[in-house]
């Protein structure tokens, strides 16, 4: 049997917001929202501890380690050649390719983490919660606590357009 | 919300002896060498003029960007760019060790060198002190019609009077931007007179910037822990570590454009200016020149949390004006000088110089007001949150 989730739409993010502060008050277990815009508010309210940032600052150590290896097995060990004078290894002309490829590897990987995380890849069949979540309503996804009849009398009184109970599928 | 700013008498005290500090370490510095104290005197002057230009073009930054968030503290940039005309004040008197400090002003240099006779045409003690003339005319001119508009809309609210800011701000910017550079030049890489950088003007004009926050972020610290700025919160701290955080790579982007030629090219006219900051007893300067104002400042500020919090802003703002320090240590000691040598005549010349710059900016923001209530953005500014 598909588990059902308590749902409910809003037309103004002012009410949703509100709609937040009432139901996180009361520790209910809010799952997603989805809606047509990005709003820092809901966003400072309603937030995931994003684990990303950390894995691009090791990717970017892990890059910046390893193309300095590269460049010290090709110019010191496998093919010593002494250009203008200069020392066999020499560590100022490799910063600007260790900057650039820093930054090169942290944006590749972190791309595909975060593509590989949240299931995307291309041709993918997309599945949004309704349509109108890309026109004018925000979609608050509120799970199934114990108490789910009183969620959804506080959703009525904080202004929810709809409220609805059905399986989600995105 | 407090509106003007009275602060105790016996902070006026400390700036007092401060001053006196800096005097005795003047009258110990001319008695013992005269010289060193003499390049103190410019590195000085040119680090608090760095801080003023600094802050001003922060502030008219904030007019061209339209910028809603600084509203509420754009009196402090002002009251730190009030320190520029003593600061002409005290670059004209330079003109008294111009032979101490530079080796083309001393006199029959050109019989023997040829290099700096063929520069004679430019560079000769009277065209300097003209040019130097020119550039404070000029930046104390814009900063006092800068600083008119201010008060002037501080009397009435009259929108007419924020976009004549506006419109002077543009011309301070484009004046800042090429006068201070030719300013740099003229009064700090001139001093290795052999040598010549392009990008040396654009380097300190662009940084200034940099250390000017730096200020904003201490004396707005500084002011809200006396009790003002009580709406300033979260967000504004966090868009003032930005702009460390943006310099700090422009700083390390600058360091090493410079450096990385030098070193490629390995032309004996360039790499006379790094050959003994290089190797030697500049050493260790010269690296902590790069780690205290590229590295610290990029690692911690790289974390969006720490920015927002004012002990770790307070910190790198305290160790960058020690940067800024190090910073003009390096680009005048070894031309003008030569052996490193760090002692009290170093601090209290910069204790003098701090005692007076605080003291000058203080009376500033004590004479007008300290939240622009007039200002347009201000309702924005104080409900600024992201």
């Amino acid at each position: 049997m598909a588990y059902k989730h308590i749902i409910a739409t809003f037309k103004d993010e002012t009410v949703l917001l509100k709609a937040l502060t009432r139901l996180q008050e009361n520790k209910v277990n809010l799952v997603d929202i989805y809606g047509p815009f990005a709003n820092h508010d809901i966003l400072k309210k309603f937030t995931r501890e994003s684990r990303l940032p950390y894995m691009a600052v090791l990717y970017g150590l892990i890059s910046m380690v390893s193309i300095f290896a590269l460049m010290y097995y090709t110019s010191v060990i496998d093919y010593p050649i002494s250009y203008g004078g200069k020392p066999i290894f020499s560590f100022p002309p490799m910063v600007v390719i260790m900057f650039l490829v820093t930054i090169l590897g942290t944006t590749i990987l972190s791309v595909l983490t975060f593509h590989g995380r949240a299931f995307l890849f291309p041709g993918k069949p997309t599945k949004i919660i309704d349509p109108s979540v890309t026109d004018d309503t925000f979609y608050l996804v509120v799970d199934q606590n114990y108490n789910p009849d009183e969620i959804k009398v506080w959703l009525e009184e904080s202004g929810a357009d709809e409220i609805m109970e059905k399986e989600l599928n995105t | 919300m407090e509106t003007t700013f009275t602060y105790k008498k016996n902070i006026n005290l400390l700036f007092a002896v401060l001053i006196l500090i800096g005097i005795a370490a003047l009258i110990a510095g001319f008695m013992s060498d005269t010289q060193r104290t003499w390049n103190n005197i410019l590195l000085n002057n040119y680090y608090f003029i760095t801080i003023s230009i600094g802050a001003l073009l922060f502030y008219s930054l904030q007019y061209i960007t339209n910028s809603g968030w600084s509203a509420l503290i754009q009196r402090i940039p002002m009251a730190l760019g009030a320190f520029l005309p003593l600061g002409a004040l005290l670059m004209l008197l330079m003109y008294f060790g111009l032979p101490q400090v530079y080796e083309w002003a001393q006199p029959g240099i050109t019989e023997t060198d040829k290099l700096i006779a063929h520069k004679e045409p430019f560079l000769n003690v009277p065209f300097f002190m003209i040019r130097l003339v020119i550039y404070f005319v000029l930046f104390l001119s814009v900063a006092w019609v800068l600083r008119k508009y201010a008060k002037l809309e501080d009397q009435s609210a009259n929108l007419n009077y924020h976009n004549k800011s506006r419109y002077y701000a543009q011309v301070f910017i484009f004046i800042a931007a090429i006068f201070f550079s030719f300013a740099s030049k003229d009064w700090i890489m001139t001093i290795d007179s052999h040598w010549y950088s392009t990008l040396f003007g654009f380097r300190n004009m662009v940084l200034s910037m940099y250390y000017g926050s730096a200020a904003i972020i201490l004396l707005l610290l500084f002011l809200r822990s006396q009790g003002y700025f009580e709406k300033v919160n979260e967000a504004h701290f966090h868009d003032l570590a930005r702009y460390l955080f943006r310099f700090s790579i422009v700083f390390g982007y600058l360091w090493f454009m410079q450096f990385l030629i030098t070193w490629y090219a390995n032309i004996p006219e360039l790499t006379v200016y790094y050959y003994p900051r290089f190797i030697g007893d500049w050493q260790p300067m010269f690296y902590a020149e790069l780690f205290i104002n590229f590295a610290i400042p990029f690692v911690v500020m790289m974390s969006d949390d720490l920015g927002k919090k004012p002990k770790v802003l307070l910190g790198i703002s305290v160790l960058l004006m020690l940067g800024l320090w190090i910073s003009i240590f390096v680009q005048i000691m070894p031309g003008a000088y030569g052996p490193m040598k760090f002692g009290f005549i170093e601090i209290g010349i910069w204790l003098g110089y701090a005692g007076l710059f605080l003291g000058v900016t203080f009376m500033a923001l004590a004479k007008s007001q300290l939240v622009p209530t007039n200002h347009p953005y201000l309702e924005e500014s104080i409900h600024h949150h992201l």
